[in-house]
Protein backbone atom coordinates (compact mmCIF):
# COMPACT_ATOMS: atom_id res chain seq x y z
CA UNK A 1 0.00 0.00 0.00
CA UNK A 2 1.34 3.21 -0.90
CA UNK A 3 1.42 5.91 1.75
CA UNK A 4 1.85 9.50 1.53
CA UNK A 5 1.28 11.91 -1.19
CA UNK A 6 -1.03 10.13 -4.24
CA UNK A 7 -1.23 10.81 -7.42
CA UNK A 8 -4.06 9.62 -9.86
CA UNK A 9 -3.10 8.73 -13.92
CA UNK A 10 -5.03 9.09 -16.89
CA UNK A 11 -5.55 5.58 -17.83
CA UNK A 12 -6.48 5.15 -13.92
CA UNK A 13 -8.81 7.98 -13.95
CA UNK A 14 -10.39 6.61 -17.13
CA UNK A 15 -10.74 2.90 -15.87
CA UNK A 16 -12.44 4.36 -12.50
CA UNK A 17 -14.83 6.80 -14.45
CA UNK A 18 -15.47 3.61 -16.65
CA UNK A 19 -16.86 1.76 -13.05
CA UNK A 20 -18.67 4.64 -11.80
CA UNK A 21 -20.58 5.02 -15.24
CA UNK A 22 -21.62 1.10 -15.19
CA UNK A 23 -22.67 1.31 -11.94
CA UNK A 24 -24.66 4.54 -11.93
CA UNK A 25 -26.45 2.90 -14.59
CA UNK A 26 -26.74 -0.69 -13.13
CA UNK A 27 -27.60 0.39 -10.28
CA UNK A 28 -30.37 3.20 -11.68
CA UNK A 29 -28.63 5.75 -9.30
CA UNK A 30 -28.80 9.38 -9.41
CA UNK A 31 -25.15 9.82 -9.22
CA UNK A 32 -21.71 7.58 -7.80
CA UNK A 33 -18.60 9.60 -6.31
CA UNK A 34 -15.29 8.40 -5.48
CA UNK A 35 -13.58 10.48 -1.87
CA UNK A 36 -10.73 9.87 -0.86
CA UNK A 37 -10.65 8.76 3.01
CA UNK A 38 -9.02 12.19 3.34
CA UNK A 39 -12.28 14.12 2.03
CA UNK A 40 -11.13 14.93 -1.39
CA UNK A 41 -13.57 14.02 -4.22
CA UNK A 42 -11.92 12.14 -6.91
CA UNK A 43 -14.84 11.46 -9.53
CA UNK A 44 -18.03 12.52 -9.84
CA UNK A 45 -20.24 10.65 -12.08
CA UNK A 46 -24.06 11.14 -12.94
CA UNK A 47 -26.36 13.89 -12.55
CA UNK A 48 -24.75 17.33 -10.91
CA UNK A 49 -25.58 17.14 -7.22
CA UNK A 50 -27.60 20.13 -5.95
CA UNK A 51 -25.78 21.02 -3.48
CA UNK A 52 -21.34 21.73 -2.37
CA UNK A 53 -19.54 18.45 -3.63
CA UNK A 54 -16.97 19.80 -1.74
CA UNK A 55 -17.91 20.38 1.68
CA UNK A 56 -19.98 17.17 1.00
CA UNK A 57 -16.67 15.07 0.30
CA UNK A 58 -15.13 16.76 3.37
CA UNK A 59 -18.14 15.44 5.82
CA UNK A 60 -18.55 11.77 3.74
CA UNK A 61 -14.75 10.87 4.99
CA UNK A 62 -15.80 12.65 8.43
CA UNK A 63 -18.76 10.50 8.90
CA UNK A 64 -16.46 7.61 7.58
CA UNK A 65 -13.60 7.98 10.07
CA UNK A 66 -16.16 8.49 13.12
CA UNK A 67 -18.05 5.36 12.60
CA UNK A 68 -15.01 2.96 11.92
CA UNK A 69 -13.80 4.28 15.58
CA UNK A 70 -17.00 3.94 16.39
CA UNK A 71 -16.47 0.05 14.92
CA UNK A 72 -12.89 -0.60 16.58
CA UNK A 73 -14.79 0.42 19.96
CA UNK A 74 -17.27 -2.65 19.61
CA UNK A 75 -14.39 -4.79 18.22
CA UNK A 76 -14.70 -4.66 14.72
CA UNK A 77 -12.14 -3.66 12.76
CA UNK A 78 -14.28 -1.08 10.49
CA UNK A 79 -17.91 -0.80 8.96
CA UNK A 80 -17.41 -1.64 5.49
CA UNK A 81 -20.22 0.16 4.25
CA UNK A 82 -22.90 2.75 5.83
CA UNK A 83 -26.23 3.35 5.03
CA UNK A 84 -28.21 6.60 5.48
CA UNK A 85 -31.73 6.00 4.65
CA UNK A 86 -34.29 9.33 3.94
CA UNK A 87 -37.60 9.74 2.68
CA UNK A 88 -36.28 10.87 -1.01
CA UNK A 89 -32.78 10.40 -1.26
CA UNK A 90 -30.73 7.83 0.35
CA UNK A 91 -26.34 7.50 0.72
CA UNK A 92 -24.99 4.14 -0.16
CA UNK A 93 -21.36 4.09 1.50
CA UNK A 94 -18.72 1.49 0.42
CA UNK A 95 -14.95 1.43 1.86
CA UNK A 96 -12.48 0.18 -0.69
CA UNK A 97 -9.14 -0.84 -0.29
CA UNK A 98 -8.49 1.15 3.05
CA UNK A 99 -8.07 4.40 0.78
CA UNK A 100 -11.24 5.86 -1.28
CA UNK A 101 -15.48 5.56 -0.53
CA UNK A 102 -17.34 4.44 -3.11
CA UNK A 103 -21.00 6.79 -2.81
CA UNK A 104 -24.21 6.03 -4.50
CA UNK A 105 -26.79 8.55 -4.54
CA UNK A 106 -30.10 6.99 -5.05
CA UNK A 107 -33.38 7.85 -4.89
CA UNK A 108 -37.10 6.03 -5.23
CA UNK A 109 -36.13 4.67 -9.16
CA UNK A 110 -33.62 2.66 -7.34
CA UNK A 111 -33.80 -0.12 -4.18
CA UNK A 112 -30.83 -0.52 -1.59
CA UNK A 113 -30.68 -4.23 -2.25
CA UNK A 114 -30.01 -2.99 -6.09
CA UNK A 115 -27.41 -0.52 -5.49
CA UNK A 116 -25.73 -3.02 -2.33
CA UNK A 117 -25.20 -5.75 -4.93
CA UNK A 118 -24.07 -3.67 -7.93
CA UNK A 119 -21.79 -1.40 -5.59
CA UNK A 120 -20.26 -4.68 -4.22
CA UNK A 121 -19.83 -5.66 -7.85
CA UNK A 122 -17.83 -2.18 -8.52
CA UNK A 123 -16.25 -2.21 -5.83
CA UNK A 124 -14.40 -5.54 -6.78
CA UNK A 125 -13.47 -3.78 -9.99
CA UNK A 126 -12.46 -0.77 -8.35
CA UNK A 127 -10.31 -2.55 -6.10
CA UNK A 128 -8.61 -4.22 -9.19
CA UNK A 129 -7.43 -0.53 -10.71
CA UNK A 130 -6.27 0.81 -7.37
CA UNK A 131 -4.11 -2.00 -6.80
CA UNK A 132 -2.18 -1.52 -9.55
CA UNK A 133 -2.33 1.89 -9.29
CA UNK A 134 -0.96 1.38 -5.74
CA UNK A 135 1.84 -0.55 -6.91
CA UNK A 136 2.58 1.57 -9.73
CA UNK A 137 3.27 4.75 -7.50
CA UNK A 138 5.31 2.29 -4.60
CA UNK A 139 7.54 1.74 -7.20
CA UNK A 140 7.65 4.97 -8.33
CA UNK A 141 8.37 6.11 -5.12
CA UNK A 142 10.98 3.76 -4.28
CA UNK A 143 12.77 3.63 -8.05
CA UNK A 144 11.88 6.90 -9.73
CA UNK A 145 11.54 10.47 -8.77
CA UNK A 146 8.01 11.14 -7.53
CA UNK A 147 5.76 12.91 -10.03
CA UNK A 148 7.26 16.16 -10.75
CA UNK A 149 5.43 19.16 -11.00
CA UNK A 150 7.90 20.88 -12.78
CA UNK A 151 10.24 23.55 -11.32
CA UNK A 152 8.43 26.88 -11.61
CA UNK A 153 5.29 25.35 -10.16
CA UNK A 154 5.86 26.79 -6.30
CA UNK A 155 7.36 29.69 -7.66
CA UNK A 156 3.84 30.45 -9.53
CA UNK A 157 1.98 28.99 -6.84
CA UNK A 158 3.54 31.36 -4.48
CA UNK A 159 2.79 34.35 -6.49
CA UNK A 160 -0.54 33.32 -6.69
CA UNK A 161 -1.31 32.59 -3.08
CA UNK A 162 0.40 36.25 -2.33
CA UNK A 163 -2.19 37.99 -4.69
CA UNK A 164 -4.82 36.26 -3.63
CA UNK A 165 -4.79 35.45 0.30
CA UNK A 166 -4.33 39.60 1.79
CA UNK A 167 -6.33 41.77 4.02
CA UNK B 1 -1.25 13.58 2.11
CA UNK B 2 -2.36 16.08 -1.34
CA UNK B 3 -4.18 13.60 -3.82
CA UNK B 4 -2.55 14.78 -7.40
CA UNK B 5 -4.94 14.18 -10.77
CA UNK B 6 -3.11 13.66 -13.63
CA UNK B 7 -6.01 13.27 -15.54
CA UNK B 8 -8.66 16.35 -14.42
CA UNK B 9 -5.38 18.31 -13.61
CA UNK B 10 -6.00 18.98 -9.92
CA UNK B 11 -4.04 19.55 -7.11
CA UNK B 12 -5.83 19.04 -3.03
CA UNK B 13 -4.02 20.00 0.22
CA UNK B 14 -4.99 19.40 4.09
CA UNK B 15 -4.02 21.98 6.49
CA UNK B 16 -5.24 21.44 9.95
CA UNK B 17 -5.01 24.33 12.42
CA UNK B 18 -4.47 22.56 15.96
CA UNK B 19 -4.42 24.14 19.42
CA UNK B 20 -5.94 24.11 22.98
CA UNK B 21 -9.51 25.14 23.59
CA UNK B 22 -10.99 28.74 22.40
CA UNK B 23 -7.29 29.76 21.17
CA UNK B 24 -8.50 31.13 17.65
CA UNK B 25 -8.30 28.57 15.11
CA UNK B 26 -12.27 28.56 14.41
CA UNK B 27 -11.68 32.72 14.58
CA UNK B 28 -8.53 32.17 11.92
CA UNK B 29 -10.85 30.56 9.30
CA UNK B 30 -13.77 33.04 9.86
CA UNK B 31 -11.55 35.80 9.07
CA UNK B 32 -9.95 33.61 5.95
CA UNK B 33 -13.71 33.10 4.73
CA UNK B 34 -14.62 37.29 4.97
CA UNK B 35 -11.89 38.56 3.70
CA UNK B 36 -10.83 36.19 0.79
CA UNK B 37 -12.84 36.85 -3.06
CA UNK B 38 -16.11 34.64 -3.79
CA UNK B 39 -14.83 32.48 -6.12
CA UNK B 40 -11.95 31.37 -4.23
CA UNK B 41 -13.99 30.34 -1.60
CA UNK B 42 -16.58 27.39 -0.68
CA UNK B 43 -18.89 26.69 1.37
CA UNK B 44 -17.63 27.14 5.47
CA UNK B 45 -19.07 24.13 7.50
CA UNK B 46 -18.91 24.29 11.16
CA UNK B 47 -19.31 21.44 13.11
CA UNK B 48 -20.03 23.03 16.52
CA UNK B 49 -22.22 22.66 19.83
CA UNK B 50 -25.44 25.16 20.26
CA UNK B 51 -22.75 26.58 22.47
CA UNK B 52 -20.36 27.72 19.42
CA UNK B 53 -17.87 25.63 20.53
CA UNK B 54 -16.18 23.08 17.51
CA UNK B 55 -17.61 19.78 17.96
CA UNK B 56 -16.17 17.74 15.35
CA UNK B 57 -14.34 20.13 12.83
CA UNK B 58 -14.54 23.54 10.66
CA UNK B 59 -13.99 23.36 7.42
CA UNK B 60 -13.21 25.76 4.38
CA UNK B 61 -12.22 24.85 1.26
CA UNK B 62 -10.25 27.99 -0.49
CA UNK B 63 -9.23 27.50 -4.12
CA UNK B 64 -6.00 29.11 -6.11
CA UNK B 65 -6.93 28.58 -9.43
CA UNK B 66 -5.06 26.93 -12.49
CA UNK B 67 -1.00 26.73 -11.34
CA UNK B 68 1.17 25.77 -14.48
CA UNK B 69 -2.06 23.64 -15.47
CA UNK B 70 -3.76 22.16 -12.42
CA UNK B 71 -6.31 23.45 -10.41
CA UNK B 72 -4.90 23.80 -7.02
CA UNK B 73 -6.93 23.51 -3.79
CA UNK B 74 -6.19 23.76 -0.36
CA UNK B 75 -8.59 22.54 2.37
CA UNK B 76 -8.35 24.15 5.84
CA UNK B 77 -9.75 22.25 8.77
CA UNK B 78 -9.67 23.18 12.79
CA UNK B 79 -9.84 20.67 15.01
CA UNK B 80 -11.95 20.80 18.36
CA UNK B 81 -9.63 22.10 21.67
CA UNK B 82 -11.12 20.52 24.14
CA UNK B 83 -9.60 17.95 25.61
CA UNK B 84 -12.22 15.07 25.77
CA UNK B 85 -12.73 15.36 21.83
CA UNK B 86 -9.32 13.52 21.72
CA UNK B 87 -10.64 11.01 18.59
CA UNK B 88 -12.23 13.69 16.60
CA UNK B 89 -8.95 15.41 16.60
CA UNK B 90 -6.93 12.18 15.57
CA UNK B 91 -9.61 12.22 12.59
CA UNK B 92 -9.25 14.96 10.99
CA UNK B 93 -5.28 14.54 10.65
CA UNK B 94 -5.90 11.77 8.67
CA UNK B 95 -4.29 12.79 5.11
CA UNK B 96 -2.74 15.99 6.44
CA UNK B 97 -0.19 18.32 4.92
CA UNK B 98 0.56 20.93 6.92
CA UNK B 99 -0.21 22.20 10.47
CA UNK B 100 -0.66 25.63 11.87
CA UNK B 101 -0.30 25.50 15.49
CA UNK B 102 -1.99 28.23 17.38
CA UNK B 103 -1.65 29.32 21.24
CA UNK B 104 -3.20 30.90 23.19
CA UNK B 105 -0.79 33.41 24.68
CA UNK B 106 -2.22 34.25 27.94
CA UNK B 107 -0.16 33.15 30.55
CA UNK B 108 -3.70 31.05 32.15
CA UNK B 109 -3.29 29.28 28.91
CA UNK B 110 0.41 28.24 29.17
CA UNK B 111 0.17 24.52 30.13
CA UNK B 112 -3.10 24.14 27.79
CA UNK B 113 -0.60 25.06 24.97
CA UNK B 114 1.82 22.36 25.91
CA UNK B 115 -0.57 19.92 26.16
CA UNK B 116 -2.51 20.71 23.25
CA UNK B 117 1.45 20.29 21.31
CA UNK B 118 2.02 16.96 23.16
CA UNK B 119 -1.65 15.55 22.24
CA UNK B 120 -0.73 16.61 18.48
CA UNK B 121 2.43 14.46 18.48
CA UNK B 122 0.93 11.63 20.06
CA UNK B 123 -1.72 11.82 17.64
CA UNK B 124 0.59 12.32 14.41
CA UNK B 125 2.46 9.33 15.51
CA UNK B 126 -0.78 7.18 16.10
CA UNK B 127 -0.91 7.88 12.13
CA UNK B 128 2.43 7.04 11.37
CA UNK B 129 3.21 10.80 11.16
CA UNK B 130 5.79 13.03 12.33
CA UNK B 131 6.26 17.01 12.78
CA UNK B 132 9.76 16.43 11.28
CA UNK B 133 7.58 15.48 7.55
CA UNK B 134 4.94 17.93 8.08
CA UNK B 135 5.28 21.74 7.68
CA UNK B 136 4.23 23.60 11.00
CA UNK B 137 3.74 27.05 11.08
CA UNK B 138 3.30 28.67 15.43
CA UNK B 139 0.63 31.07 15.28
CA UNK B 140 1.04 33.09 18.91
CA UNK B 141 -2.40 34.43 18.94
CA UNK B 142 -4.12 36.73 21.41
CA UNK B 143 -1.24 39.02 21.64
CA UNK B 144 -3.29 42.38 22.11
CA UNK B 145 -4.30 40.59 25.46
CA UNK B 146 -2.86 42.29 28.55
CA UNK B 147 -1.57 38.98 30.93
CA UNK B 148 0.74 37.08 28.09
CA UNK B 149 3.42 35.00 28.10
CA UNK B 150 6.70 36.66 26.31
CA UNK B 151 7.34 35.39 22.52
CA UNK B 152 10.62 34.60 23.64
CA UNK B 153 9.11 32.21 26.24
CA UNK B 154 6.63 30.92 24.35
CA UNK B 155 9.03 30.00 22.03
CA UNK B 156 11.22 28.60 23.95
CA UNK B 157 8.79 26.23 25.24
CA UNK B 158 6.40 25.21 22.66
CA UNK B 159 8.72 25.52 19.39
CA UNK B 160 12.45 24.39 20.54
CA UNK B 161 13.43 23.24 16.73
CA UNK B 162 12.77 27.02 15.50
CA UNK B 163 9.25 26.00 13.31
CA UNK B 164 8.47 29.78 12.26
CA UNK B 165 6.18 31.45 13.91
CA UNK B 166 3.85 34.55 13.50
CA UNK B 167 2.40 36.49 16.44
CA UNK B 168 -1.84 37.00 15.94
CA UNK B 169 -4.78 38.75 16.91
CA UNK B 170 -7.16 36.53 15.07
CA UNK B 171 -10.27 38.95 15.81
CA UNK B 172 -8.90 41.55 13.70
CA UNK B 173 -7.10 39.52 11.57
CA UNK B 174 -3.82 39.96 12.62
CA UNK B 175 -1.15 37.58 11.28
CA UNK B 176 -4.08 35.55 9.65
CA UNK B 177 -2.92 35.78 6.47
CA UNK B 178 0.57 35.86 7.05
CA UNK B 179 0.04 32.33 8.68
CA UNK B 180 -1.90 30.53 5.91
CA UNK B 181 0.48 32.02 3.01
CA UNK B 182 3.38 30.71 4.84
CA UNK B 183 1.91 27.05 5.62
CA UNK B 184 0.38 27.21 1.85
CA UNK B 185 4.00 27.85 0.25
CA UNK B 186 5.83 25.30 2.49
CA UNK B 187 3.00 22.49 1.38
CA UNK B 188 3.62 23.31 -2.16
CA UNK B 189 6.91 23.23 -2.03
CA UNK B 190 7.07 20.15 -0.80
CA UNK B 191 5.13 18.92 -3.65
CA UNK B 192 7.12 20.46 -6.76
Amino acid sequence: MVKGNWALFEEDFYAISQILQTLRKSSSARSVMLIDKTGQLINSIGEPPGFDVTSFSSLVAADFGANAEIAKMVGETDFSTLVHQGTHESLFLQHIANRVILVVLFDRKSSLGLVRLKARRAGDDLLNVLQKLFDKLQYRNEEIAPPALGADFAAEAENEIDSLFRD
Amino acid sequence: MSLINYSSREINCKIVYYGPGLCGKTTNLQHIYSRVPQETRGKMISLATEMDRTLFFDFLPLELGQIRGFRTRFHLYTVPGQVYYNASRKLILKGVDGIVFVADSQIDRYEANIESLMNMHDNLAEHGLSIEKIPLIMQYNKRDLPRVVSVVELEKELNPKGHPYFEAVAFRGNGVFDTLKLSCKLVLKQLG
